[in-house]
């Protein structure tokens, strides 16, 4: 880095790919050689940086300046202003969502301030795509220092000792999962990478994958020298390509290095690593159903025990650990298991890497001590819900994908810890969260999820096969208004024997969903069942829509957008719906910026405004 | 038209053949008689025939085996059997075989005219059927690579998903053929082959389209309304979730979750990922990619 007088970080994370940052970094290095800058700014690919919905995103070092949304044709103005005149470009600069601030150092911004970054620490500062960028970020110290000083009995007593628990959803500890696989005596044993993220909603393993692969391999190194195991294999979602090649050339990098393969470092320990590439079940991020797969097999989850520490991959010992906790591993290693523990609670310790998508100002992936409330995460980070001033409002964030459930807004205090999520009926899964507002129905997100455990059940044990399908036609039957008093009992009992019957965690956990909806939203369920009324609009059937001629301004912005042309009325008089023509899609209800839609229940004939006052 | 069409009738006795020619020569056909399985095959050695007609119990090679021979070296070739015995059983075997149609001995003029009519018209209406077929081979290169790789993995444990992966990349789909060829390569059974492609939603039997959309179905999609674009998408181009335009320029898929939620909804069509998209704005996007020839 030393030779230049600014870095350019692009992003290159698989969100600011898609919005075209690869061109923008040509766009960039043309244009600086242009102007004869091009050993003078040092123009770098990096991993994701997180903000993911203002990409492309751009980060001048060393000052720090963050351009955000930055295309081709806005190249060459910031060239010129800000590396040939010196003046950083407003501008590009992010914007508060709700003032007019804006905030040029990348430190400052609230979605940055508040994180501390561990495991996502060379995020946007190094190359992935390069060994030598991470070897300067102490790379490859952890794993010299395990194979070279450490005995297996050493290791696992630090990463017992910091607490740490699987990241993956389970939160099983790390340490006593190494332990417990060290102890079996085998002529082979396997360390292996479960970078099956399938939760909808959740790309952090991608992104730490993508941004910073060494540290994955550097923490897998170690845990192969902990336990004693010579082979191991990364898997990979499919769905993640550009993960499976980055991951591919750190390989290879790693071992022309040495620091990977046979004879590490002149120790005498081998370690092979290959990447195995999943087809598409999200039951295989299930353990025993992953190595199945591996195996080439179809991938069903069997009965434990033996647990795979003892009888996993081909028969032989194994250790499955997460993305994020492998990543977390090599500091551990180098500073320590009470550095580690200085931060998060007692039982849970360290940070956390999560998701923040839906309904939510700022979108992307952040790290924060665990212990932090979903308060501070929505708000201090997140910038809070968008459509704040059209009326919408925080309703309910979902952790822990189709396995989770819907935490409410009146326990928005709840501490970010395994325990106290394992509380509120969720689960802190692998770190998605998804965010929801005032116009989400909760019985639509619980036949979403629903839709997906059923498409998703490997079909092993028919009370998860047949019983989510059946719960799912009650589902359909609630939100088409077939709902029938007694229902609500039926998805409960039919719940907890989904849960009692099956085998593994996606049929133990697929009810999640339904229950903590039934048990934060039941007057919803309720109100779709007798009144035959979702009161969001969004379930079509269960819905009538009018229009508040109180408030209505008639500025015709809904008339435009109703794509059944139900709408009429004169310019800056009250609009009226033609209730025959409506198709109930709730177009005006979003296109409105005056709330003047009233949202009431099928077929309702009387006087729109009595709905107002419930 | 009927003297184009070239049948050859074999029967160990002379006087069927005689009774056969007479009768649809003077439909207009050509006939030629062959006394038994070999001198049939002999005969279309020399010259190609559009119908056999074809007796079953013949001394030496018999129908059954004529059949098969048939079935093997002149596919194109139409069979119908004529047999004193409609037993279930032989009428069963030949079936399965894939004659067209039998004629029962002893037979009228009417009846051999009528099950001959009716071949002619069968075939004329399968013709397309067939060619399409034939279009769904592969190229024996294509064939030869994917030997080439299946070998490749042979003494490899665990190899069939990465070897299915490899076969989906190099033919595009997983038709039974291609199967089976992984099933005899890896030495895998070809049920345990199919129970591996039928479970993972990445491995298609289906042939894709030229450009393969992708609409994410994951949570954030969800909440950002992707249903509505999938309706759009499927109501302009009238296919389904998990099917192929007919003129084979797209299919489209559903994907749980791309893991790229902060530019939700988003929707992949080969590998370029489009964000934010809108029932507006979607078709716009698919059209783009009409004029494109196919992905590399």
């Amino acid at each position: 880095m030393g030779r230049f007088r600014a870095n350019l970080m692009v992003c290159a994370g698989s969100g600011c790919v898609a919005t075209k940052s690869l061109k923008v970094k040509e766009a960039f290095e043309k244009e600086l050689k242009k102007r004869g800058l091009e050993n003078e700014i040092d123009v770098v690919l990096t991993g994701c940086n997180g903000f993911c919905a203002q990409g492309p995103i751009i980060t001048v070092h060393p000052d720090e300046i963050f351009y955000e949304k930055i295309q081709v044709e806005d190249v060459p103005y910031l060239v010129e202003e800000h590396f040939v005149k010196g003046r950083p470009v407003e501008k590009f600069m992010y914007k508060e969502p709700t003032g007019k601030l804006t905030i040029p150092s990348m430190h400052e911004i609230p979605f940055f301030k508040h994180q501390v970054l561990r495991v996502l620490r060379n995020k946007g500062i190094i190359d992935p795509e390069k060994i030598e960028d991470y070897i300067t970020r102490d790379g490859y110290l952890a794993s010299a220092k395990a194979v070279t000083e450490m005995t297996p009995r050493e290791i696992i007593e630090v990463v017992k000792d910091s607490g740490i628990r699987g990241r993956g959803g389970a939160g099983f500890p790390t340490g006593v999962k190494w332990e417990s696989c060290a102890r079996m005596v085998s002529d082979r044993k396997y360390m292996c990478c479960n970078g099956d993220e399938g939760d909808p909603g959740a790309f952090m393993d991608r992104s730490i994958m993508e941004a910073d692969p060494h540290a994955v391999i550097e923490g897998m190194i170690i845990g192969a020298k902990a336990i004693g195991a010579s082979k191991g294999y990364i898997y990979v979602r499919a769905e993640y390509p550009l993960a499976v090649h980055r991951l591919q050339l750190a390989i290879d990098a790693a071992t022309e290095a040495g620091l990977l393969g046979k004879n590490i470092l002149d120790s005498g320990f081998d370690f092979d690593l290959e990447i195995y590439q999943g087809a598409g079940a999200f039951v295989c991020g299930e353990s025993t159903a992953l190595m199945f797969s591996i195996e080439g097999r179809r991938g069903m989850p069997r009965l434990t025990p033996p647990r795979s520490t003892e009888s996993g991959l081909w028969g032989k010992p194994t250790v499955l650990n997460n993305v994020e906790t492998l990543a977390a591993i090599p500091q551990i290693i180098l500073n320590g298991a009470d550095w580690f523990k200085s931060l998060g609670t007692e039982k849970s310790t360290g940070t956390k890497v999560f998701s923040l998508t839906g309904a939510i100002n700022n979108t992307g992936l952040v790290e924060v001590p665990m212990g932090m409330t979903i308060r501070q995460i929505i708000y201090d980070i997140g910038g809070g819900v968008p459509g704040a001033r059209r009326g919408r409002k925080f309703k309910a964030v979902q952790m822990g994908g189709p396995s989770g459930g819907c935490i409410p807004e009146s326990l928005i205090d709840t501490p970010v810890t395994f325990e106290d999520i394992q509380k509120t009926g969720a689960i802190m899964g692998s770190g998605g969260m998804v965010f929801m507002d005032n116009t989400n129905c909760m019985v639509g997100m619980a036949k979403f999820f629903l839709e997906f455990t059923t498409d998703e059940s490997c079909g092993k044990c028919p009370p998860c096969r047949v019983g989510t399908k059946i719960m799912l036609d009650k589902l359909n039957d609630l939100a088409e208004g077939r709902g029938k008093e007694g229902d609500i009992e039926i998805l409960e009992e039919l719940s907890y024997d989904i849960i009692e019957g099956s085998l593994c965690g996606l049929g133990q956990s697929a009810p999640n969903p339904v229950l903590t909806t039934i048990q934060y939203f039941r007057d919803e369920y309720e109100s779709h069942i007798k009144d035959k009324w979702c009161k969001v609009g969004v379930c079509r059937k269960l819905t009538t829509f009018f229009i508040n001629e109180k408030v209505c301004t008639g500025c015709g912005a809904c008339m435009r957008a109703c794509p059944s042309k139900a709408i009429i009325g004169e310019k800056k008089k009250p609009h009226r719906i033609i209730q025959e023509v409506c198709i109930q899609c709730r177009t005006c209800y979003d296109t409105c910026r005056f709330k003047s839609i009233i949202i009431g229940p099928a077929d309702y004939k009387g006087d729109p405004m009595a709905l107002l006052e419930e | 038209m009927a003297d184009d069409i070239k049948i050859l009738v074999v029967d160990d006795e002379p006087v069927v053949i005689k009774s056969c020619k007479r009768i649809l020569e003077a439909e207009g056909y050509n006939i030629d008689g062959a006394s038994g399985g070999r001198e049939a095959i002999i005969a279309m050695e020399q010259k190609p025939y559009d119908f056999v007609i074809t007796d079953l119990k013949m001394p030496e090679v018999d129908g059954i085996t004529l059949i098969k021979w048939i079935k093997k070296s002149r596919p194109e070739t139409g069979v119908l059997i004529i047999t004193g015995y409609p037993s279930q059983e032989t009428i069963k075997d030949a079936l399965e075989l894939g004659i067209i149609d039998y004629v029962p001995k002893p037979f009228t003029p009417v009846v051999l005219m009528d099950v001959v009519a009716r071949a002619i018209e069968w075939k004329q209406k399968s013709v397309p059927a067939e060619a399409k077929k034939k279009e769904e081979e592969f190229p024996p290169s294509m064939m030869a690579e994917l030997d080439r790789m299946i070998s490749s993995y042979r003494d490899k444990p665990g190899s069939l998903i990465p070897v299915l992966q490899r076969a989906q990349e190099i033919v595009g789909y997983l038709p039974p053929i291609v199967q089976k060829r992984i099933s005899k390569g890896l030495n895998i059974p070809a049920a345990e082959v199919h129970g591996v492609v039928s479970f993972y939603s990445f491995f298609t039997m289906q042939p894709r389209g030229d450009h393969i959309i992708k609409v994410c179905l994951g949570t954030a999609c969800y909440v950002k309304g992707i249903d509505e674009v999938l309706d759009k998408i499927k109501e302009n181009l009238h296919i389904g979730v998990g099917e192929i335009t007919e003129d084979r320029k797209f299919s489209l898929e559903a994907v749980r979750c791309l893991g790229a939620c902060g530019l939700a909804p988003v929707m992949v069509i080969d590998h370029d990922t489009h964000s934010a998209v809108t029932p507006k704005k979607v078709m716009q996007i698919i059209d783009e990619y009409r004029t494109v020839g196919a992905k590399a």
